[in-house]
């Protein structure tokens, strides 16, 4: 009986994940597939690979656009990771009058639906000569980040016990360096997950990006959006950009994988 | 050397007045131990002491040095938390490293210190695991080795064995005695154990309320204790305390209450009403309670002139001792001594006379608590 639910657990578990990996595999076949064997009915699984779809997308804008979203997203991320742990553990240790009220006030940011602002950020960015630069995405990206870091960040900074930073400020160090060796690297797993959904949103972002770029700072999802023609979609040339560009949260997600399971969980330290 | 002096320390937590007027000498080399029950203003003291927690009046002095301001790093002062507060990311290794980079010590003689302490604390098998892999006793002993390799002036010690199963802590509070007293560090140490207390105390300093009850040796304290708090705190059973008044008879001084009278030792009477007469409040109706610890009851099972007769009520056995509850009126009472000393074998029920020795015996004011003899 105990075998057969273990079983029956896996099983389920083995369902579950191939009905999440099915897209990925659809696209991942679809990315070495030629025009023909793309739009066969029914779908070939079996067939010649061909590396045309890559070397077509890397003939095109699609690199500088990589290149784009990259730029914009790891300086969102190193900008929205610093601030947010800085101000994370200032509300988690100082006591700071309406602090409650500054919390909710950032959290609030959050909830600020993006359609909401498009046309007012395009106002300002057109005004300030900014339009289609990395520096407009970066801030306007630093907005929903920052306020995402500081309420993921002040829980594992809650989290580290008040004696360890008594304990390395007996020790001879400075706020600033208990805060840089004790209390950061205590909150490694909280940094990690932190940074990976800023990443994750923004590579992924496409209304910002689509509407205050056009040619020069235009992100990856914007440029494959631009796959589609009048001539009909190139499925290949899609499939492939979404790959290579998937890459990098990958092989993020690959390095930090074990502070990423604790800091999900938001296991207790100890 | 190193000379700790705490003159009218006071600390409020919003209404609460957590510390009130603390005044302490604790000399070099010294184990001071701040006794207490919880929120007793015994962890804010030392946190003050330690400059986690501002003053908001009084002076700390350390070697004559006021260090009310300085950073907490800069007083040389090292502490061993309830937590031990172990670095989770470090290694033992470096756990012992770190105090002394920030005093930018040079690698080779960081490495010599490290060297150093653990031989001494025997833990140099365990340099390289990180405090998750360590027992409750081994995180002890880096907690100790980690205060101990900064060679700081002072040690404070926050209820440093607590967390410890009770035969470990007996092991360690021998061990922390002894190393303090071969370093001869001044030390203050708080707890709420009154056992602890008194087998690694110089000097005991039991506090209530944010206001130090008595300073003394332990002995002191178990003898002589200024007040009600104090009497009922130490000792363990607790000591026995019954309300009685004064009564004068046939040129005696009888202690009475409804259960029983029994003339006071002359020397004893004397003593009490040249203390009443200072204090000018005494009446012979004046509320008083009587103190007697369970180990000064002598019972006997034939009546005795001037002894109570009682009830056993409980028997509680314990190794070679024996404690016995005794059912006086509405009241239990607890006598304790050695079975074999005893002299005879209370049984359940039974009916046993009992003796105040009368040199171990206090009379405490019932209105402001303080002792009178």
């Amino acid at each position: 009986m105990k075998t057969f639910k273990r079983v029956l657990g896996v099983v389920l578990a083995l369902l579950v994940a191939a009905v999440f990996l099915f897209p990925l595999l659809w696209i991942l076949l679809s990315s070495f597939k030629t025009k023909l064997e793309l739009l066969a009915v029914p779908p070939v699984f079996i067939f010649r690979p061909t590396l045309q779809n890559y070397i077509n997308a890397f003939n095109s804008d699609f690199p500088t656009q990589v290149r784009n979203s990259l730029i914009i997203a790891i300086s969102t991320t190193v900008i929205s990771i610093t601030l947010g742990s800085l101000t994370a553990y200032g509300f988690s240790r100082y006591s700071i009058k309406g602090s409650d009220f500054l919390q909710f006030w950032i959290l609030s940011l959050r909830m600020l639906p993006a359609i909401a602002v498009v046309v007012p950020f395009y106002l300002v960015f057109r005004t300030l000569k900014l339009l289609d630069t990395h520096i407009a995405l970066i801030m306007v990206y630093c907005l929903f980040n920052i306020s995402f870091a500081v309420w993921v960040l002040k829980g594992f900074f809650d989290e580290i016990p008040i004696e360890l930073e008594e304990a390395a400020m007996l020790d001879g160090y400075s706020p600033p360096q208990v805060f840089l060796k004790v209390s950061l690297p205590l909150a490694r797993a909280g940094l990690a997950t932190t940074a990976i959904f800023c990443l994750i949103q923004s590579l992924n972002e496409f209304l910002l990006a689509v509407s205050l770029t056009t040619r020069v700072a235009d992100t990856a999802p914007v440029g494959l959006s631009k796959v589609q023609t009048l001539m009909g979609v190139d499925w290949g040339l899609l499939s492939a950009g979404s790959i290579v560009f998937m890459l990098p949260v990958v092989i993020f997600t690959i390095i930090v994988r074990n502070e990423l399971v604790r800091g999900m969980s938001f296991g207790r330290m100890r | 050397m190193s000379k700790v002096v705490l003159e009218h320390l006071h600390c409020w937590y919003g209404p609460t007045h957590a510390v009130d007027d603390v005044n302490l000498v604790v000399e070099d080399g010294e184990l001071c131990v701040l006794l207490g029950p919880t929120g007793c203003g015994k962890t804010s003291t030392l946190r003050m002491i330690a400059g986690f927690v501002r003053p908001a009046s009084g002076d700390i002095y350390l070697d004559g040095q006021r260090i009310n301001d300085l950073y907490p790093g800069d007083r040389n002062i090292a502490m061993i938390f309830q937590s031990y507060a172990l670095y989770p990311h470090m290694t033992v290794r470096e756990q012992f490293a770190f105090p002394l980079k920030a005093s930018r010590m040079s690698a080779q003689e960081i490495k010599e210190r490290i060297q150093e302490t653990a031989d001494f604390l025997h833990m140099h098998e365990f340099l390289d695991r990180y405090p998750g892999e360590l027992s409750a006793g081994q995180q002890q002993r880096v907690a100790v080795g980690r205060a101990l390799i900064r060679r700081p002036k002072l040690f404070l010690m926050d209820e440093p064995l607590s967390q410890l199963d009770a035969r470990l802590r007996v092991e360690m509070r021998a061990t922390l005695r002894r190393l303090q007293q071969d370093l001869g560090i001044t030390t203050i140490y708080v707890t709420h154990d009154q056992l602890e207390a008194q087998s690694v105390a110089d000097k005991i300093v039991v506090m209530n309320l944010g206001r130090i009850q008595q300073i003394g040796s332990s002995l002191e304290i178990y003898g002589n204790p200024a007040n009600l708090f104090v009497a009922g705190f130490i000792g363990s059973p607790p000591m026995n305390f019954l309300d009685c008044h004064l009564e004068q008879r046939e040129g005696q001084v009888y202690v009475c209450n409804d259960n029983f009278a029994f003339p006071l030792r002359p020397d004893l009477a004397r003593r009490v009403e040249q203390t009443l007469k200072v204090s000018q409040t005494f009446r012979v109706s004046q509320q008083l309670v009587l103190g007697i610890r369970p180990e000064h009851i002598r019972l006997s099972p034939e009546a005795k002139a001037n002894a109570i007769p009682t009830e056993v009520y409980v028997l509680e056995p314990q190794s070679n001792e024996l404690v016995v509850d005794l059912k006086l009126g509405d009241l239990i009472l607890k006598a304790r001594g050695d079975k074999r000393e005893m002299g005879f074998r209370p049984q359940l029920s039974q009916q046993v006379w009992m003796e105040f020795q009368q040199e171990h015996l206090h009379l405490f004011d019932k209105d402001s608590e303080d002792c009178i003899i």
